[in-house]
């Protein structure tokens, strides 16, 4: 359990930018990524914004395999995951393929291609069923296709662990690595704007009707988002060996389960997720300098999650900086942890913090330091990933800065 | 105590499929050579060319888990719960221990409930986004089972869905076999489950990949034989518990088999290239064997995942002969009896070979006549030279120590698991 | 349709959300406090009443219910409205 690992790339693509320069300019600008729904007609619903990613093109990236056949969630994943490789400094073609694994989380695969299997059927026409349904939809398919647009022959699993199944992707390739199983592993999360979500969410009332507003006392919900996040794990020796760019350390994990109810979140489990991370990484709660909250915006959400906060940090969670990104790219389900664990090891490195936008209200229940509005420069030698699911599954990853490595 | 020191033992087991709800009289009747391949009675396959496929007919989840409500929990979700019972059960782990000590659960699913996540957009679909259904939306996450049977049964430990296709099952025992040598906890469910049902179905038909699915064939889903044309589907959820031997043995816990190690990889050719293929796999039981400490000729049998997939049965076999040389160790095929159980089947595999530990005999392949030319050039499943396609059929007594369990998936996950008998606690 | 068929069809549709059995849910029973219900399957409850008299009800009047008597008279006074509508047409 000593080996050390560290994030040497970072891949994004996101509602406000992809790769890792233009998304992180954007997210330090507080872009707003909500636009009207194009993926599919809304007029049916009372809301009618999403986060997309417009004019996302796979065809840069997608090589080895063909783009035509994938689901959108996979050529999101792809595509994060070249980016990620090339962030590192590492080609394809120079790793060992069994060495090199790849490790997904996602909420529902992809989504879009059992849409299509529902369309032929209330219509009647089974007969128009694309043949390759069932190989293009279930999800394990997206680590699948990363690996093999790669040549990656190591582990190979994927995580559906709705909304927080980016943090537990990248706390498995911890352990793979840890325990010598690869020596690099692609570690994240992807899932695409989707019909089912969205129609799930608009009939909880959970969709804010125009823009998300974590922590402010007038919040009225989530927005959905689509995109995808890859990190690059190796081993710390084996980066400072190769004079690799070093964005983090990934120190630690914990994991929990609320065991309580599938859609209502406890703040027992969140509070016991971030303990046994802090534990494991032998940080003290006084070192974390940032979290990245799961922040959805919903009433709900943000009250509970302080609650937990201050469980662990106590009257200093009224100071900690804990900004939400949900606020700018929304809720990008499976990638959002993939996608704030970018963020987390990026704060660490640039020594900036990113906003919560539209914050315009405290709240008294949410009495946190949202970082409102305006990027924040500051140092942070340790931040704490959040990330809270439906069926209670709570997971907290801790990130820590790297003083020996490249800058 | 270090990763080396902490070893992990199965202390109990819960199985619901189509031969039964007991790890005993499942394995009872695997070796009787019982099928329960039948012709498909919960939904219409009028006009479908396959009609047949291992239910777990009559399922009454009120059996298993009392007078509570099961109105949140779907169908997926009340067959993981009621293997989860079982498994506790078996175990010992009483309502009262649990709340004393905290226990995750791994569950390795395909799907979760493709069933629920369609029929939940079909309603929004037919009868408007309003008429959406709240409860269903809350099972359309794949991760639904894993949460639901958490509520259920208090399980506040780790909690981890796995997907790699059919090999999930598998995939999950070892991502809770090495929580366990890492200290992040004593104590997991850890297996497999998902449904039968139309749209996974009818899916796998049009992929032409379920046996007689293609224009002429008759159907032919007999693991290693030279007529197979593809799978027939199963279903059902297979749970062990994994604990920390010497946190078992201090609760006086049964101890029924020690997971020895593992290991897993990709073939990035899908299934397409068979030495891709073969070598993925391979790797991945030279490293399952390499993380046990034991050398191939240890092995005494092999429960393997063929299913009548015409690439990935010869893929299995020639990385089993790649292995092993020959003769190679007895392989047993469980699906030829209970289909391809998906997410259920390599928790199925193992539960098999932990009751061969102590039952002494390995259950044939039901139905093999003809074994296949191309693999008996490359090694048939049982390479001894005098071994028939009618003693593969047939169940042998055998004395086992240590066994291995081989996925090979639909489309390039492939995996490994070294089961044995416990050591005696010197530890 | 009468008010007694209106309450026997809700308590056919909670019973079902929440398996608890028809005759021991009251006629005043309150959701929350009586039937100890949790927010998910007040919302299962509202969509299924909506569906089932073909009411179309806004979001707030689906989170206005309170109790098994809201609901009878929620769903008498959208019949009795729509009921109104067609006779001035």
């Amino acid at each position: 359990m000593d080996a050390r690992v560290v994030v040497t790339g970072i891949g994004v693509v996101t509602p406000i930018g992809s790769g890792r320069q233009a998304f992180w300019r954007h997210l330090l600008a507080g872009r707003c990524g909500v636009a009207p729904v194009e993926s599919f007609d809304t007029s049916g619903y009372k809301v009618h914004v999403g986060c997309e990613v417009k004019d996302f093109d796979p065809a840069p990236y997608v090589e080895r395999l063909e783009a035509e056949r994938l689901g959108r969630a996979s050529q999101l994943a792809i595509a994060a995951a070249r980016l990620a490789l090339a962030d590192a400094e590492r080609a394809a073609e120079d790793l060992e393929p069994a060495r090199c694994g790849v490790a997904m989380g996602t909420t529902s695969g992809e989504p879009r291609e059992v849409e299509r299997f529902d369309d032929c059927y209330v219509a009647e026409r089974l007969e128009q069923v694309d043949d390759r349904f069932m190989s293009l939809y279930p999800c394990h398919v997206i680590a699948g296709h990363v690996a093999a647009e790669l040549g990656f022959a190591g582990p190979n699993l994927v995580i559906p662990a709705a909304c927080a199944a980016g943090n537990y992707a990248i706390a498995n390739a911890l352990d793979v690595l840890r325990a010598g199983r690869a020596e690099l592993m692609l570690a994240g999360g992807a899932d695409c704007f989707s019909r089912i979500t969205y129609t799930g969410f608009a009939r909880l009332g959970a969709i804010a009707p125009e823009r998300c507003q974590p922590f402010d006392k007038n919040r009225r919900g989530m927005i959905p988002g689509e995109g995808a996040a890859v990190l690059v794990l190796e081993p710390l020796a084996r980066a400072l060996a190769r004079g690799a760019p070093v964005y983090a350390e990934v120190r630690g994990y914990g994991l929990s389960c609320d065991a309580h109810h599938m859609t209502a979140a406890h703040p027992d489990g969140a509070a016991r997720a971030m303990a046994r991370a802090l534990e494991e990484s032998g940080a003290g709660a006084d070192e974390v300098a940032y979290v990245s909250a799961h922040g959805t915006g919903t009433p709900t959400n943000d009250r509970l999650e302080t609650r937990a906060l201050e469980r662990i940090f106590g009257d200093r969670a009224r100071r900690l900086p804990t900004s939400s990104i949900k606020s700018m790219i929304g809720h990008t389900m499976g990638a959002a942890s993939a996608i704030e664990g970018a963020v987390c090891a990026l704060a660490v490195h640039d020594d900036h913090v990113p906003p919560t936008i539209h914050f315009e209200r405290p709240d008294p229940e949410c009495e946190v330091d949202c970082v409102p509005n305006e990027a924040r420069a500051m140092k942070v030698p340790v931040a704490m990933n959040n990330a809270y699911a439906f069926g209670g599954n709570n997971a907290s990853v801790i990130f820590r800065k790297v003083p020996e490595a490249r800058p | 105590m270090n990763a080396a020191e902490r070893r992990v033992v199965v202390t109990g087991a819960g199985v619901i499929c189509a031969l039964g709800d007991a790890p005993s009289a499942v394995y009872r009747r695997l070796c009787a050579g019982e099928g329960a391949i039948a012709p498909v009675e919960a939904f219409a396959v009028d006009g479908l060319r396959c009609r047949e496929a291992a239910a777990v007919a009559g399922f009454e989840p009120r059996r298993y888990l009392g007078q509570g409500n099961l109105r949140p929990l779907d169908r997926t979700a009340q067959l993981v719960a009621a293997a989860a019972q079982l498994a506790l059960d078996a175990s010992g782990w009483t309502r009262e221990r649990r709340h004393e000590h905290e226990l995750g659960l791994a569950l390795g699913t395909m799907f979760g409930s493709v069933h629920t996540i369609s029929a939940f957009d079909r309603r929004a679909l037919t009868a408007g986004p309003i008429y959406a259904k709240p409860m269903d939306f809350a099972n359309t996450v794949i991760n639904a089972a894993a949460g639901q049977t958490a509520i259920w049964h208090g399980l506040t430990g780790v909690n981890s869905t796995l997907s790699g296709g059919t090999t999930s099952g598998l995939l999950a025992l070892a991502y809770a076999a090495d929580l366990i040598r890492s200290g992040r906890a004593s104590a997991l469910l850890a297996g497999g489950g998902d449904e039968l049902c139309f749209e996974s179905f009818y899916g796998f038909y049009r992929t032409g990949r379920m046996a007689g699915s293609r224009n002429g064939a008759a159907p032919c889903a007999v693991p290693f034989d030279a007529r197979r044309n593809g799978f027939v589907l199963g279903e059902g959820a297979a749970l062990l518990m994994l604990e920390e031997e010497r946190a078992a043995r201090r609760r006086g816990a049964p101890i029924l088999a020690e997971i020895r190690g593992h290991g897993s990889g990709y073939d990035p050719s899908r299934g397409r290239d068979g030495e891709s293929g073969r070598d993925a796999l391979v790797r991945a039981v030279d490293a399952a064997l390499a993380d046990a400490g034991l050398a191939p000729h240890a092995i005494d049998a092999v429960s393997a995942s063929a299913n009548g997939s015409v690439a990935g049965d010869r893929c299995e076999a020639a990385g089993l002969a790649a292995v092993f040389g020959r003769p190679l160790p007895p392989v047993a095929a469980v699906k030829s009896m209970l289909g391809e159980c998906l997410g259920a089947s390599g928790a199925l595999q193992t539960l098999t070979l932990i009751e061969a530990l102590d039952g002494g005999v390995l259950p044939g392949i039901r139905g093999l006549e003809h074994a296949d030319a191309a693999l008996a050039s490359n090694g048939t499943p049982d390479g001894t030279p005098d071994a028939t396609p009618g003693d593969l059929a047939r169940s042998r007594p055998l004395a086992i120590d240590a066994g291995l369990v081989s996925a090979v998936g639909l489309d390039g996950n492939v995996g490994a698991l070294v089961v044995s008998r416990a050591g005696e606690g010197d530890g | 349709m009468e008010a007694a068929a209106i309450r026997s069809k809700i308590k056919e549709i909670i019973s079902n959300v929440t398996n608890i059995p028809v005759e021991e849910i009251g006629d005043r029973a309150s959701f929350r406090d009586d039937l100890d219900l949790d927010s998910l399957s007040l919302l299962e409850i509202g969509v299924d009443v909506d569906y089932a008299f073909k009411l179309g009800l806004p979001e707030e009047q689906i989170q206005e219910i309170q109790t098994v008597q809201d609901t009878v008279d929620l769903v008498l006074k959208c019949l009795g409205e729509r009921l109104a509508h067609a006779e001035v047409a």
